[in-house]
């Protein structure tokens, strides 16, 4: 069963969202979503969400969430991984021939809450805690191995960070930071050794939402334009711990990828146009392309990826809307030539240790 | 491999986290409103529908609401419940609360019910039976918080 | 393509288990289950981690932590949170991961240790609306509670009449070597237990369990390595209701909250996928998801065994009784003598599908062809009902 996106929709971004209810920008994002694809809240069969409790601030969000996500009377469950794991696993209950139309959705306001206190929380009490471990801390540690591993330099960090920085100030869709200077990025004080504070994406609030609809549902609407086929996902973890042979290896990268790689039908990135990855910092995009061996660098997030927005949570739904739109034509001015084939990357947990691929496809007409 | 030394051994972690929550398009309106003796709702021309507590958008027809509507200040109790067992922070219990729609709405709020004798928990539920009227009493210091207003039984008003 | 259930496992359930850490108890389900059968963690394609909120053990996303216990290092995984209904919504997400073809085998594990914190009322007073409903001692318990006076109204019912479920099951709990709860008690001691928020008192409660579980569900391939007499996932229906309470009380609600009757439509859509038209003579045995007395009887008249209002009069008829009822209702003692949050809906799940198996031990009813098992979450805003069968349902 054919899996196609209908639409999407990704909330206006910003660093603080302090006007709106978390229920107000899910429900905005699922609203314009339903309008892009052209479809209403009430043909939907199901909805799949990720979400996280605790940067929403209360134990079960989904509460109050899952209506204004588009989910009132209707079949949902919720990931907790993150924003794209809700779209491998919404791909799958389509794909499973249950279910035929129904939204994937995702949100974080990063904004609203002191994120590094709950990065430290999902610290085991007895080994990580103690030590304060955190989402810097993992990341310098990775930053550690990458550099170990690939010889990638501070500098050639710095260097992808100004680049991140400067093809989002192209993409319509992004919060327009400033772009910093090479010299700027090196200067920058560091956050964990040798990771630098403008080696990061900033963190930001937004949400994300895709309509999924099976190939049944399509030849049944013959007026609908879907945007992209979904050709095949993987997604897989690595160990919790922080070991340098799992920091260096990308396993858990390596294998997600060449599971959804294996469904598209395509052989390797090479027959990729673009590759819209989760690059918290400059060095997870330096540790990234390398593993996937990918020869030419204008492939690699031409929305700026994190560096555009970062709402931490969906980052990579909003990766996943990016991709589709490449694939669909309708990326505006970051748009890259003759996109026939799109992945999107996303990650989790300290230090990468969850990574998950969703393969896209362009669609000549409807079937 | 149990070694009975380890049984009782513990790490202990007392986790706060502290959260800003944006009162968005509505909540700072109607809490404003309780400020000034009114509760506010909001209606969905689309689907004649309004709701208390106040919403931007409605459920049924997934727009947005599109006017405010002054609630009545007098309802019914949909559900009610003598709460025995309390909890920190909260009023000392036993403590009455109750669901009521108020007239002109159709979905129905949370609140304290006062004025009833709670020392016969059960005699005090048969006089907040679903179906019987309350009406809304305001406090006389008001904060922009739910707690500005209470319920009591509208004893001169009919049996809904 | 049919998803087979190939092996279940779980533990014994009590208050704590201070010898053991999270991911030592999702171990113990693992391997339990995979053992049970003779499968190694290389015969797992994927994993689907059954939790809800990690507020009561104080470790966010412990599914992170518990990763190399339940030897899914290098494998597919995700972790499914839909509240009390949690287990029952990663039973559907590991029949979409089978049914689709994406994995040949799928564990479903998950631990619940809820009394790691003594202030879990204060965790479950935050599930509500900050503005508008925290100030009020609003938790799961009030909430019943208030949904309870209005379906004892509506249909003339007592709080004896109530009682009758907890009397039943704590008995039929006394045949489950896992459950929490068990024993002989009366009507009477049901209602001289300390009232919590009127009518509801503490024998109508369920208790807060720990303890894990775990299901390894397959395709034919596996099952038939595996497992000669699987349980067949015929059907599964979920839904969700809108949050505010208010909503759902008033004439123009779409559900009626006081008697559940969202959870009709979660059934409605498994039924319709299990090809099941008349529950009462189809399905022989049922697992219900009921943390409160009243529970058990919503989701009966709900999911088609009686009509409304009248369940807990069967009740006196013995209708309900595992032994020599019409349907057997919880021979686990259900819910209502066990709930371990993260994992109840799994519980369910794995009480249901061993019947058809023949697994369920002291508990085995005979000859049963379907069952149902039900998981309920939020503030009964979440239903999810799957149904099993003897034999793969043809689509």
């Amino acid at each position: 069963m054919n899996v196609y996106v209908l639409g999407t929709a990704t909330h206006p971004p910003a660093i603080a969202q302090r006007g709106l209810r978390l229920e107000e920008i899910a429900y905005h994002t699922a609203h314009a979503a339903l309008e892009d694809a052209g479809v209403s809240r009430q043909q939907l069969d199901h909805l799949t969400l990720g979400a996280c409790d605790e940067l929403d601030g209360r134990p079960i969000s989904s509460m109050l969430m899952a209506a204004p996500a588009g989910g009132f009377l209707t079949d949902e469950m919720k990931v907790t991984d993150s924003g794209a794991m809700a779209l491998c696993l919404g791909y799958a209950r389509i794909k499973s021939g249950e279910f035929h139309l129904g939204l994937v959705s995702s949100w974080c306001k990063t904004s609203k809450t002191d994120v590094e206190y709950i990065m430290r929380l999902r610290g085991d009490p007895f080994f990580s805690r103690p030590i304060g471990l955190d989402m810097t801390t993992a990341d310098g540690l990775l930053a550690q191995a990458v550099s170990e591993a690939f010889g990638v330099t501070e500098e050639e960090a710095a260097r992808r960070a100004v680049a991140g920085f400067e093809r989002a100030r192209k993409n319509p869709r992004s919060l327009q930071h400033d772009v910093p200077s090479v010299p700027q990025v090196l200067d920058s004080e560091y956050a964990a050794t040798p990771m630098r504070a403008l080696h990061r994406a900033p963190m930001t609030d937004g949400a994300a939402t895709l309509v999924l609809a099976s190939e049944d549902f399509v030849r049944r609407n013959k007026h609908l334009k879907p945007l992209a086929r979904i050709t095949g996902v993987g997604w897989a973890s690595d160990s919790y711990r922080l070991g340098a042979s799992r920091l260096r290896s990308l396993q858990s990268f390596q294998k997600a990828w060449a599971q959804a790689l294996a469904q598209s039908g395509a052989k390797s990135p090479d027959d990729f146009d673009v590759f819209e990855l989760e690059s918290q910092t400059s060095w997870h995009e330096a540790a990234f392309v390398r593993a996937l061996a990918i020869q030419d660098e204008t492939k690699v997030s031409p929305s700026g990826g994190p560096f555009a927005q970062n709402p931490l949570f969906c980052t990579g739904l909003v990766g996943a809307v990016e991709a589709a739109l490449q694939v669909g034509g309708r990326a505006g001015a970051v748009q890259r030539k003759n996109v026939k084939r799109a992945a999107a990357h996303s990650c989790h947990g300290y230090a990468q240790q969850g990574n998950s691929f969703v393969c896209f496809e362009s669609v000549e007409s409807n079937p | 491999m149990n070694d009975s030394k380890n049984q009782d051994r513990v790490i202990s972690d007392t986790i706060s986290l502290r959260y800003d929550y944006a009162l968005g398009e509505v909540a700072g309106k109607f809490m404003d409103g309780l400020k000034e003796g009114k509760i506010l709702a909001t209606r969905c021309s689309k689907s004649g529908l309004t709701y208390l507590p106040p919403r931007s958008f409605c459920e049924q027809s997934f727009e947005p609401c599109d006017s405010w509507v002054e609630a009545g200040l007098s309802g019914v109790i949909e559900q009610s419940t003598v709460v025995i067992r309390g909890y920190e922070g909260k009023r000392a219990t036993p403590q009455a609360i109750a669901f009521v729609r108020l007239d002109g709405t159709d979905s129905a709020i949370a609140n304290y019910v006062d004025g009833l004798d709670l020392s016969d928990p059960r005699a005090a539920m048969k006089r907040i039976a679903p179906g019987t009227r309350v009406r809304v009493v305001f406090g006389d210091k008001r904060e922009g918080r739910i707690t500005d207003f209470s319920f009591e039984l509208d004893e001169g008003g009919a049996k809904a | 393509m049919s998803v087979a259930v190939i092996a279940t496992y779980q533990s014994d359930f009590k208050t704590s288990d201070p010898t053991k850490t999270f991911p030592e108890q999702a171990q113990e389900a693992a391997v339990g289950a995979m053992k049970s059968v003779g499968m190694t963690p290389d015969d797992i394609d994927a994993v689907v981690f059954s939790l809800a909120p990690t507020f009561f053990m104080g470790v966010a996303d412990a599914d992170r932590w518990s990763v190399d216990h339940i030897f899914a290092a290098g494998k597919p995984i995700f972790r499914i949170h839909t509240g009390g209904a949690t287990g029952g919504s990663a039973v559907h997400a590991a029949h979409a991961l089978v049914s689709s073809g994406f994995a040949r085998s799928v564990l479903i594990v998950g631990a619940e240790r809820i009394a790691e914190t003594p202030d879990a009322q204060k965790v479950l007073n935050l599930i509500f609306d900050a503005f508008y409903e925290r100030d009020m001692p609003l938790s799961t318990n009030t909430s019943v509670a208030l949904q309870l006076s209005r379906y004892l109204q509506n249909h003339g019912l007592t709080e004896e009449d109530m009682a009758q479920s907890v009397v039943r099951q704590r008995r039929n709990a006394l045949s489950n070597p896992h459950a929490h709860l068990k024993g002989e008690i009366t009507i009477d001691d049901v209602m001289n237990s300390k009232p919590i928020a009127l009518p509801l008192k503490l024998f109508d409660i369920c208790p807060r369990s720990s303890g894990s579980a775990a299901m390894i569900v397959g395709d034919e391939s596996v099952a038939k390595r595996f497992q000669s007499r699987p349980a067949f996932i015929n059907g599964v229906g979920g839904v969700s209701d809108t949050y505010w309470i208010g909503d759902r009380v008033t004439p123009t609600s779409r559900t009626d909250w006081s008697s559940l009757k969202v959870t009709e439509i979660a059934a409605r859509r498994a039924y319709a996928r299990a090809g099941i038209t008349d529950p009462m003579r189809e399905i022989q045995l049922v697992e219900l998801y009921d943390p409160y007395s009243c529970a058990g009887y919503q989701q009966l008249e709900h999911y088609g065994f009686c009509p409304p209002g009248v369940a807990a009069r069967l009740d006196r008829e013995h209708v309900w009784d595992v032994k020599s009822g019409q349907v057997a209702v919880n021979p686990s003692g259900g819910t209502l003598c066990t709930n371990p949050i993260a994992i109840t809906g799994l519980v369910r799940a794995i009480d249901a599908a061993s019947q058809i198996m023949g697994t369920a031990g002291s508990m085995q009813v005979p000859n049963v062809r379907n069952a149902l098992c039900s998981a309920l979450g939020g503030i009964g805003q979440f239903a999810s009902v799957t149904i099993f069968g003897a034999e793969p349902a043809s689509h």
